[in-house]
């Protein structure tokens, strides 16, 4: 079943069309990528799924519920997590506390009930703490958990940026170009992390990146988008194959 | 450890009311009121510091909330008689001229109605990009001071209100700028302070990690008004004479002085900057005066006190941006282990 | 209401226009490269008429050359202010620069009431702007003609730079991407002086005939028009300077009409800008003419 749809999604921007009749689906569990050129309208593809953008037409349904045009704040809500591209950490609070922020959506409480400390509130504010803690540890970064984000070596900051994403428990996890600036070495630590997490929280990941030796690594199904128009999809050796996706990397004299 | 930062933060407390008694005691009238000056700064400080430093969203309303916290508290608690007399071009409203109450309900009223006044103003301007905000807010604080200046059945227009309640001792000043210390220590530090602080930091990110940025903003809002409602009704009480010119926009700029020079998103360069400036603001008076040294006398220039100040903001925004404290906030455990200074307030 | 008092309403408003959009112009420039509300623009179109003012009492020079000696000196305070108070901020956060800007403007407004002094002074006006004229029964001030023509005049000069000169090229390449521009060898810094210069000549042009149209000076009467400006500028869409025109007239008329038609309410002018502001901005954030101003995810 697949627990991400899309259908059709247009984005225009005045007389740009930046995405056009774009139609995916991911299946519960699975790891699926998107990849073409720079500017090919996969961010905006992204932002259009999260509610930064509302699609001009098209519809996104999430667990057969649709969920076109809802605030981004709800969509977290739904369980749907993302990563940003250039990476947009909260600079100057602490490792801890980005990740506590992203725990913030789950609380049952109300500002004064935090100003008088009620023992539910109390008890609340402890279980985030221990998950947050719990969740650093998973992922490696325990030992800076008191850093500002912003000190940390940016392999680091990647993955806090994924740490901060599952900490909103999403279902599903859209991971914008992961592996941006690493090398090989790094790149395949991060893919075995990112099969680690989808197994360990039950993810299903759809994931923008470049790295062509990630993608096919570990993506089972791949969409190939190129000026807004997806150009093919299919399994990391179609695409490898596909004379249109060669021509639209490699360009055509 | 938690016990014992409540327990250190209660002796500080009492140490720290028990200072102020001897302050009160030793100080004479116009030493004292520049302590009561002190403590209305550090609530007004804190104020523009949830919603400037805190949240990120640079409001300059704050004189406009001061006005009608200060116009409700002064119309609430003004006797009967005495507002029969001072409405002399036109009288009061009846349903406002038999009103007397004591101060304290006066001061929650006088909170509460700013606080709705500027959530219904947030409401449509927080959903504009960040910096209209700014002009925004600082065009409805003028609006606010015309609208008091026509409403004269309500408010007796220009001529201001004249003998207010002169209640705005010590205790009241202080006590009130120290709940809202503690408030504010609660609320920054609690989940609530950080989802502000991460709307500070990045909205996108924020609103992606599932912050609503319209309900968190107008909240920070709502509560910056009622603090400054109040700060504007502790400032009538102390005065004793308020009319609309009072609170013009100047008033705002005086207190984003005190944020920027105690840091721009902490409390407790609020608390510090807020006394050191309102010291250094009556200090430099003199400088209007002649000054009398014994065997010469330099004229005093008008008005000079406030140039000096503009340049020190110019000066610690060009060159010192963080401000005393920039985002640190004095902590128990800080105290704890350098073992260095001995403070008196602030709660960890 | 008769058709003559209309048409008065209707003059004076459309100079009071031109006035406001010569001032917003300079904020819609700065806000256009900078992304900063220059607070203290309000400031320099004051000190403009205080320098047309003691330039005029000294009464040893002609009126044009002292005014036009008040909007060289304005312009030159225009590109201090910047070198001082922005120029150093280039890379710090914006809200820094905001507050520099207001402090800016705190210290302009603070050091007129040191120097001018607090109490109102009377701008002296050229007896050769000083004239009315009668066309059938309405009584004109020549006055009313002269700032609507002069502010035309200037306007068609602006647009001629921006849109022909090479100068006015590059202001719009840094307009449209500062970070673009700069990389390909725009001195940025440079286009940013000049911005500002063209933003304080055209507040002070603005400032003097402000000050013959109506020539009670404070030390801080820039600030109500210069907020005032800034909400003409975003109401025609920021960035845009026939945007900032149109904000302008919209501003100067509907303020003059709205005290003509409704007395009762006239009070209360000088929030008339604020509500506009709010209606426009949730009917159109961008203005009437504005371009999205999105930010990049």
């Amino acid at each position: 079943m697949a627990i991400l749809k899309t259908e059709n999604i247009t984005m225009k921007f005045g007389g740009i069309t930046a995405v056009s009749d774009f139609t995916m689906e991911l299946e519960k569990n699975k790891i699926i990528g998107l990849i073409g050129p720079n500017g090919a309208g996969k961010t905006t593809a992204f932002n259009v799924i999260t509610g930064v953008y509302k699609p001009t037409s098209g519809h996104i349904f999430y667990n057969k519920e649709n969920i076109t045009g809802i605030k981004p704040h709800n969509i977290t809500k739904l369980g749907i997590a993302r990563t940003f591209q250039n990476i947009r950490l909260f600079k100057e609070l602490s490792v801890l506390e980005n990740v506590l922020i992203a725990n913030h959506l789950r609380l049952k409480s109300n500002p004064f009930s935090a100003v008088v400390n009620t023992p539910n509130y109390v008890r609340q504010e402890k279980h985030m703490i221990e998950k947050s803690l719990a969740l650093l540890e998973e992922v490696d970064l325990i030992d800076v958990k008191d850093e500002k984000s912003f000190s940390l070596p940016y392999g680091y900051q990647r993955r806090l940026e994924i740490a901060r994403a599952l900490a909103t428990e999403p279902k599903v996890l859209l991971l914008d170009e992961p592996a941006a600036g690493m090398n090989p070495q790094e790149s395949n630590q991060l893919m075995e992390f990112i099969i680690k997490i989808r197994d360990k929280f039950d993810l299903s990941i759809f994931m923008i990146e470049h790295h062509m030796q990630v993608v096919m690594g570990v993506c089972e199904k791949i969409y190939v988008l190129d000026h807004g128009i997806t150009i093919a999809q299919g399994t990391p050796h179609e695409i490898q194959n596909n004379p249109r996706v060669i021509e639209a990397y490699l360009g055509v004299e | 450890m938690k016990k014992k930062k409540i327990i250190l933060s209660l002796i500080a407390i009492i140490l720290f009311f028990s200072l102020l008694f001897i302050l009160n005691s030793v100080f004479n009238s116009h030493q004292t009121r520049i302590l009561r000056l002190c403590g209305i700064y550090v609530v007004l400080a804190l104020s523009l510091n949830l919603i400037n430093g805190f949240t990120g969203q640079f409001s300059l309303g704050t004189a406009g909330f001061m006005a009608i916290g200060a116009y409700t508290s002064a119309i609430l608690t003004m006797p009967p008689a005495q507002k029969a007399s001072a409405y002399y071009l036109e009288p009061i409203v009846p349903w406002l001229a038999d009103i007397e109450m004591s101060f304290l309900p006066a001061l929650i009223i006088a909170g509460l109605i700013s606080a709705l006044i500027g959530f219904i103003v947030a409401a449509p301007v927080l959903r504009l990009r960040d910096d209209y905000l700014a002009i925004a807010t600082l065009g409805f604080s003028e609006i606010i001071r015309v609208v008091i200046t026509n409403l004269q059945n309500i408010t007796n227009g220009s001529l201001g209100l004249k003998g207010l309640p002169n209640y705005t001792n010590v205790w009241w000043s202080w006590g009130v700028a120290v709940v809202c210390i503690i408030f504010m220590a609660l609320l920054i530090n609690s989940s609530y302070g950080r989802a502000l602080k991460a709307i500070r930091e990045d909205e996108i990110a924020a609103e992606a990690m599932g912050i609503n940025l319209f309900r968190n903003k107008l909240f920070a809002f709502t509560v910056s008004s009622f603090m400054a409602g109040v700060g504007g009704a502790l400032l009538g009480h102390l005065m004793g004479t308020i009319d609309p010119l009072m609170f013009r926009f100047t008033l705002t700029y005086n207190i984003l002085l005190i944020v920027v020079v105690g840091g721009i998103g902490s409390i407790t360069g609020s608390v510090i900057s807020g006394v050191i400036v309102t010291v250094a603001m009556e200090a430099l008076r003199i400088v209007d005066g002649n000054i009398d040294l014994g065997f010469m006398v330099i004229k005093g220039i008008p008005g000079m006190r406030m140039v000096i100040f503009s340049i020190l903001l110019m000066v610690i925004i060009l060159f010192f941006r963080r401000g005393i404290m920039g985002t640190n906030e004095f902590s128990w455990k800080w105290i704890l282990e350098s073992k260095l200074f001995k403070k008196r307030k602030e709660v960890a | 209401m008769e058709i003559k008092e209309f048409l008065q309403h209707l003059v004076n408003g459309i100079s009071l226009g031109s006035l406001y959009a010569l001032l917003a112009i300079g904020y819609t420039l700065v806000y256009g490269i900078l992304r900063l509300i220059n607070f203290a623009h309000g400031d320099i179109f004051m000190i403009s008429t205080y320098a047309g003012f003691y330039l005029m009492s000294s009464a040893i020079l002609p009126w044009w050359i002292a005014f036009l000696l008040a909007i060289i000196l304005t312009c030159i305070l225009g590109i201090l202010v910047e070198k001082a108070a922005y120029r150093p901020l280039r890379d710090a956060p914006r809200i820094s620069l905001l507050i520099s800007s207001i402090g800016m403007s705190y210290l302009i407004e603070n050091l007129a009431i040191v120097f001018f002094g607090g109490r109102p002074k009377t701008f002296p006006i050229p007896a050769i702007f000083d004239r009315i004229i009668t066309i059938g029964s309405v009584k004109i001030p020549t006055l009313s003609f002269i700032i609507p023509v002069i502010t035309i005049i200037i306007l068609a000069i602006l647009l001629h730079i921006v849109h022909n000169t090479k100068t006015g090229m590059a202001m719009r390449a840094v307009s449209t991407d500062y970070e673009a521009a700069r990389l390909m060898a725009i001195d940025v810094n440079k286009i940013i002086t000049f911005t500002f210069a063209v933003g304080s000549t055209l507040a002070a042009v603005g400032g003097i005939m402000w000050g013959m149209k109506y020539p009670s000076l404070i030390p801080l009467m820039g600030v109500m028009p210069g907020i005032k400006c800034f909400i003409a500028a975003v109401v025609g869409g920021i960035g845009n300077i026939r945007g900032a025109v149109l904000g302008g007239f919209i501003l100067g008329l509907g303020e003059i009409m709205l005290v003509a038609f409704m007395p009762a309410l006239s009070g209360y002018r000088d929030a008339f800008a604020f509500i506009l502001l709010i209606f426009i901005l949730l009917a159109k954030p961008t203005g009437l003419m504005g371009k999205n101003l999105a930010e990049k995810v």
